[in-house]
């Protein structure tokens, strides 16, 4: 059974349409790269899936369920779907500790000792035990986003949508993000990746979507992908970015 | 040094705010003899003192403010008089002389004591108490008589020694004025930004697509609410908000609240701005961050963005402190005594205009500069940025 699916999804800001029929299937446990040229509604098709944009027409079914109605059933949706930014996002005016139990405290309504146990552990399995009591403004790129997942695993999210999580990284710290990214890989979580890192891609990926103009133009496993794509666009892409890089 | 100073603005502050509660204990009570004789009695009520200026008479009360020269008469309808004086400024006349007392078309001769203030206490000793000791004597009669009297300080009439007279003087006043000024600024300014709270976050809040329709015309309806009140009290003048709640409505039918009401409905449109530039000003991540783990817009901003947006706004806020610790002079207009009206009313008092403003100048001049300083502090250990010091109406 799959754990996400979407249908048709159209999504447009006036008159320009970013997303134009997306239809997708994600099954449990799964780990989807998303690759594509800037522009080509990699963000926007991340955020509708969890509402952080509306989506003008189409169907996400998170467990077969629909979830756009209410605010709240919207909610219920982003805690069992959470986000990490490439800006990494956290509050600015909260100590690690508590940025990692605001959202389980508030939301899911967990009493705080418990949390904080929890939190100790998750920021232990990150290597950010020792960083509990620093504020954001004190820490690292590399140590915020890794601070940042741990945030979103505080929520035990069934699904985590990252978007270019290493983007905003100085070189040398992409290493210890993507390092936290394939253990948490090996835990049975799901994840939709938005990346720029073809070789972290190709070597934890179940599958690789590459996105073109809004539309999925192209999935395969990252073999096909990577070593032989069907298309000309993605061949195009795939040798333009080989340029660059 | 700066510390020092800021101290002792402090204590100063304190000190005025104390007396302001606790007037000065009246004057004791002279304690005289009291007889039965009739005559003794009447010359007792109504003897009296000539001063030199034209021979005016001195009741007792005028002894009060005693500055210059004055008689004693040693007679009254039959009654002798001697005195004893008590004091370090005045002399006493060994003989009698007699004066002309003009009295209606006529004059009358009356022998007399002269009294001369040999020098004048000097402004920091202030008022300083003499006893007259009359012993009055009729027939096989007599009884001694106690009156009481201060001598005045006079003002120097160089600009220096005016001002020093001035603020010496009147030190009482200019620190009642002062207290007055920063209690009424530091409430309105604490009641504004408990009030702007609400203005910002009804301006704030705006209605999403999943809001029902309820939610969605009350968010829309505080928030023009909100921006009414907000362009109708930053585009009048505090002077006519001031007027127009007082002589017009005569609010809470005491001046001070009203002039407080008004002074906190003011800063509070001027704060709701600054908080809800600070909110504007908050990275769009903090947002997304938030919503993103399931929680509401509320709770974001709440926990969120609140927290940063009031943190960052808090030197602004202090600024409209400042601001507003000059600004309440207009609350005079409607007979609130803060530092200003007090400074008129010394005007009024000894009508040196000059030496008066000049201190009340100085006077704002250091409650705005030491709040400042002592803003700016609080503001660099809490880490926030400072802001400069704006130019304000
Ligand atoms: N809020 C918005 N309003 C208007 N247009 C938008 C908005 N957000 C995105 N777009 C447009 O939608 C298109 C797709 O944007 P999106 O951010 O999804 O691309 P992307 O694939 O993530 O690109 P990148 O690799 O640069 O992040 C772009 O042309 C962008 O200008
Ligand atoms: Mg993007």
């Amino acid at each position: 059974m799959n754990i996400l699916k979407i249908n048709n999804l159209h999504k447009s800001y006036g008159l320009e349409e970013v997303l134009k029929g997306i239809n997708l299937e994600v099954s449990k446990g799964e780990i989807i790269s998303i690759i594509g040229s800037s522009g080509s509604g990699k963000s926007t098709l991340l955020r509708c899936i969890n509402y952080l944009e509306i989506p003008t027409s189409g169907e996400i079914l998170f467990h077969d369920e629909n979830f756009h109605q209410t605010n709240k059933l919207i909610q219920s949706l982003r805690t069992k779907v959470t986000m990490v930014f490439q800006s990494f996002n956290l509050f600015d005016n909260l100590n690690v500790l508590e940025n990692l139990i605001l959202a389980p405290q508030r939301v899911l309504k967990i009493n705080k000792k418990d949390l904080i146990q929890k939190a100790y552990e998750i920021l232990d399995s990150v290597g950010m035990k020792d960083f509990a009591n620093k504020l954001p403004k004190h820490l690292s790129g590399g140590q915020k986003q890794r601070v940042a997942i741990a945030r979103a695993l505080m929520m035990n999210p069934e699904i985590i949508l990252f978007d270019e999580p290493t983007s905003a990284l100085d070189p040398e710290m992409v290493g210890e993000v993507l390092d936290v990214m394939k253990s948490l890989a090996k835990t049975g979580i799901t994840m939709l990746i938005v990346t720029h890192e073809m070789s972290f891609a190709k070597e934890l990926s179940d599958r690789v979507i590459f996105m073109n103009e809004g539309v999925v133009y192209e999935e395969n496993t990252p073999d096909i992908i990577f070593n032989n794509p069907q298309l000309p666009r993605t061949k195009e892409f795939l040798k333009r970015f080989n340029r660059n890089y | 040094m700066r510390k020092v100073l800021n101290k002792v603005i402090l204590f100063a502050l304190v000190f005025g705010i104390i007396i302001t509660i606790f007037p000065k204990a009246n004057a004791e009570e002279l304690n005289n003899d009291s007889t039965e004789n009739e005559v003794l009695n009447d010359a007792i009520q109504n003897l009296k003192f000539y001063s030199s200026f034209n021979y005016q008479t001195l009741t007792q009360d005028k002894l009060n403010k005693l500055t210059s020269d004055f008689y004693l008469p040693v007679e009254y309808f039959g009654v002798t008089i001697s005195y004893i004086v008590d004091s370090e400024y005045l002399s006493v006349s060994e003989e009698t002389e007699i004066i002309l007392l003009r009295q209606g078309t006529s004059t009358i001769e009356k022998e007399v004591l002269k009294v001369t203030v040999t020098n004048l206490p000097n402004i920091i000793k202030g008022e300083q108490e003499f006893l007259i000791q009359a012993t009055l004597t009729y027939l096989d009669d007599s009884i001694t008589y106690n009156y009481q009297g201060f001598i005045t300080p006079v003002i120097p009439d160089d600009f220096f020694g005016g001002a020093i007279y001035t603020l010496v003087r009147y030190a009482k006043m200019f620190l009642e004025g002062a207290g007055l000024t920063l209690l009424i600024s530091l409430v309105g300014t604490v009641l504004g930004f408990i009030l702007a709270l609400f203005l910002a976050t009804a301006k704030i809040i705006a209605p999403t697509p999943q809001d029902k329709i309820l939610s969605k015309s009350l968010k829309i309806f505080f928030n023009k609410l909100s921006s009414i009140y907000i362009t109708v009290f930053r585009g009048t003048p505090m002077i006519v908000q001031a007027s127009f709640f007082w002589y017009g409505f005569g609010l809470f039918g005491n001046a001070l609240l009203c002039g407080l009401f008004v002074v906190s409905l003011n800063t509070a449109a001027y704060i709701a701005e600054i908080i809800r530039g600070s909110v504007n000003a908050i990275d769009k991540g903090q947002t997304e961050g938030s919503l993103a783990l399931g929680l509401s817009y509320s709770q974001t901003f709440i926990f969120v963005i609140f927290p940063q947006a009031i943190k960052n706004s808090m030197p602004a806020i202090g600024n409209e402190f400042v601001i507003n610790i000059k600004d309440t002079a207009v609350l005079s207009v409607i007979g609130i005594f803060e530092l200003f009206n007090q400074t008129k009313k010394i005007t009024s008092l000894h009508y040196r205009q000059l030496e008066a403003y000049a201190i009340v100048a100085l006077i704002y001049l250091i409650l705005t500069y030491s709040i400042t300083s002592i803003l700016k502090v609080i503001e660099k250990r809490m880490g926030m940025k400072p802001l400069e010091l704006t130019s304000s109406n």
